[in-house]
């Protein structure tokens, strides 16, 4: 049995996260973070497999969130999936270094497909 | 100008009818000039002919003087033909000259007649020298010839020569007064001509200035405005029509320029309320999709996919509590577009504020792990009359507020007590506070100062539309806050009068 890969849920809202977690529905290990500072401190701490990342988050934005990690020499290559509720956002957010991207509503297939491509790459 | 009532047409005959009555009046002068250089010519011919008969008459006299002397001188009857003959015509020549002196003038008349009187006294004289025939007494009449005849024909004389002097000086003075009454007539009809000349060449000058030029004003200005140059303005005034025409263009052109900016104005309104509207759309995109990314994906879950009673159930109440959010977004902006356009309906009830917020607080205590929320009220109901819906919402919006703007979470309280007459309600938070640059604006709808940029999500409409509700009840609404140390919302409302009794069963304590 592989290792039990650890998976990064940052969104401030508790039921969106949850949504996230059921949607993934694999064997995973989950943190999660309702504000942008402490995904931040927590990818440092954990240093996950994926990072589920909304861009709309308290005290650090999503996209703070994303620029620092990709700043970061041991976090530059974490993949990253990009929550958005705007089809705008979505060119800032590869931009700035977001690897895959849903918009928000997004089929949890849709969600758990992105994360399992982004975990064989 | 000067007189407004005037009508141009009026202006016009007046000038018209001035100027020919001058006109008239220099010919009229003119005439009057001429007959008087005529009366003074008559007058002259008059002159002659009294001349002539005085002169007529004293040669009369001088041939019954002269054949009178020959005769008493030679004694020969013969030498007194002339004599006869001048006695015969004398009386007649006497009439005449007087007739014609006292048609000329008092003073010659009186002069002819006492001349007149003269002559025909000495010629009755010499008449009755004539009686006397025979040598001694030719020899009397000859001595009173060169005496008393003498002195009455010297006396005649000397008249006659007064007379002449006097028509002399007569004539002399006629002549002057018709020279200058003639000089007169030039000077005055070359005045009156010249006059005319002047006041045809300003009548032309008036017609030119007063109604042409404004007139050529007027059709430039109006081709200017029609142009496009919206602020074109006549000068105004002008006589009669032409100042209507000029006043009325002008205010014509006050009233398009108004119209047009008026319709900027409005297009500017529609242009702001369309980005309002832009905005609000993205706003609205935005926050509909969160609570429907979970309504949607939940169900997609339960779908797919089995679980057990608990788990399903669990998932039924997060898609029933999101849909209702979802609920309560629309209600916001159906809300907003109430108060817009000003059909906002609320209950008047008598209800307990107290226990109300007693609710709110168990229902906002239980959707945050961060966050207490401690309550601070008094034993007493707080009795208030209003929408207990409405008032509800605000106090769900502030409460939600306080724990939305609290990410790292802290104690939220919720304090009410009676104040006077009112009731006071605070909402205190240890959240991020409101920057000073974003307090002025913090009822604006759709303000959502830094938080637009911070992560925080929300529709900016809360607070507006809490803020519009508390106004409605009679309340008031407010806050201080200070950024890092949290924000404190207070509202102020009326307290409601009425028979207590009347109020719903209060709950003692939560239950």
């Amino acid at each position: 049995m592989e290792k039990q890969r650890t998976i990064l849920i940052c969104d401030d809202e508790p039921t969106l996260r949850e949504l996230v977690r059921v949607s993934l529905d694999g064997s995973y290990r989950f943190a999660e973070a309702s504000d942008g500072f402490t995904a931040l401190q927590l990818a440092r701490e954990l240093s996950p497999d994926v990072v589920v990342l909304d861009l709309m988050l308290p005290r650090l934005s999503g996209l703070e969130v994303l620029a620092k990690l990709r700043g970061d020499e041991r976090l530059r290559s974490t993949p990253v999936l990009v929550i958005t509720a705007w089809n705008d956002t979505m060119d800032v957010a590869l931009e700035a270094g977001a690897d895959q991207f849903v918009t928000k509503p997004f089929q949890p297939d849709e969600l758990k497909d992105a994360v399992e491509r982004l975990l064989s790459d | 100008m000067r007189r407004k009532g005037l009508s141009l047409e009026g202006r016009l005959l007046a000038a018209s009818v001035a100027l020919a009555m001058l006109v008239a009046a220099v010919f009229v002068a003119l005439i009057l000039a001429i007959t008087t250089l005529h009366e003074t010519t008559n007058q002259e011919a008059e002159s002659k002919d009294v001349t002539v008969s005085a002169l007529e008459l004293e040669r009369l006299v001088l041939d019954i003087q002269n054949s009178m002397q020959s005769y008493v001188i030679a004694g020969r009857k013969s030498l007194l033909a002339p004599y006869a003959s001048a006695r015969k015509a004398l009386p007649e020549k006497v009439r005449q000259f007087q007739r014609e002196a006292s048609a000329e003038d008092r003073a010659q008349g009186q002069r002819a007649r006492v001349l007149g009187e003269a002559i025909n006294a000495y010629a009755n004289y010499l008449d009755a020298l004539l009686t006397f025939t025979g040598e001694e007494r030719l020899a009397a009449a000859r001595d009173a010839m060169k005496v008393e005849a003498k002195i009455e024909v010297d006396d005649i004389r000397s008249q006659f020569v007064r007379f002449h002097a006097a028509e002399d000086a007569r004539a002399a003075m006629r002549a002057d007064s018709a020279s200058t009454s003639a000089q007169r007539a030039i000077a005055f009809g070359i005045a009156g001509l010249a006059a005319s000349a002047v006041l045809i060449i300003l009548f032309g000058l008036y017609l030119a200035r007063s109604i042409a030029r404004p007139v050529r004003d007027a059709a430039a200005g109006a081709a200017r405005f029609a142009g496009g140059d919206l602020s074109t303005r006549l000068k105004p005034g002008g006589p009669g029509e032409v100042g209507e025409l000029t006043s009325s263009f002008n205010e014509m052109a006050e009233r398009l320029a108004q119209a047009r900016s008026e319709l900027e104005a409005q297009n500017a309104q529609l242009r702001e309320s369309e980005r309002l509207k832009t905005e609000l759309v993205n706003i609205v995109s935005h926050e509909l999709r969160t609570p429907l990314a979970s309504v949607l994906g939940f169900t997609s879950v339960l779908l797919t996919r089995d679980f057990d009673s608990e788990t399903r159930r669990h998932y039924l109440g997060i898609i029933d509590a999101q849909a209702r959010r979802l609920s309560g977004l629309i209600d916001d902006f159906l809300d907003v577009r109430r108060i817009e356009e000003g059909r906002f309906e609320l209950d008047h009830e008598l209800l307990d504020m107290a226990a109300l917020l007693r609710e709110e607080a168990l229902l906002y205590s239980g959707q945050s792990r961060e966050h207490q929320v401690e309550l601070d009220l008094p034993d007493e109901p707080l009795p208030v009359r209003g929408d207990p819906d409405r008032l509800r919402q605000v106090i769900g919006n502030l409460l939600s507020n306080a724990i939305k703007y609290s990410p790292g979470g802290g104690t939220v309280e919720l304090a009410a007590a009676r104040n006077g007459d009112s009731v006071h309600i605070s909402v205190r938070d240890e959240g991020i506070g409101i920057p000073e640059t974003s307090q002025s604006r913090i009822f604006t709808k759709f303000f959502r100062g830094e938080m637009a940029t911070s992560g925080i999500s929300g529709t900016g409409l809360g607070l507006a539309v809490s803020r519009d509700i508390v106004e409605s009840h009679g309340g008031r609404m407010g806050f201080m806050s200070a950024e890092g140390e949290g924000t404190t919302f207070w509202v102020e409302l009326p307290k409601g009068n009425g028979q207590e009794g009347r109020l719903p069963a209060n709950e003692p304590e939560d239950s």
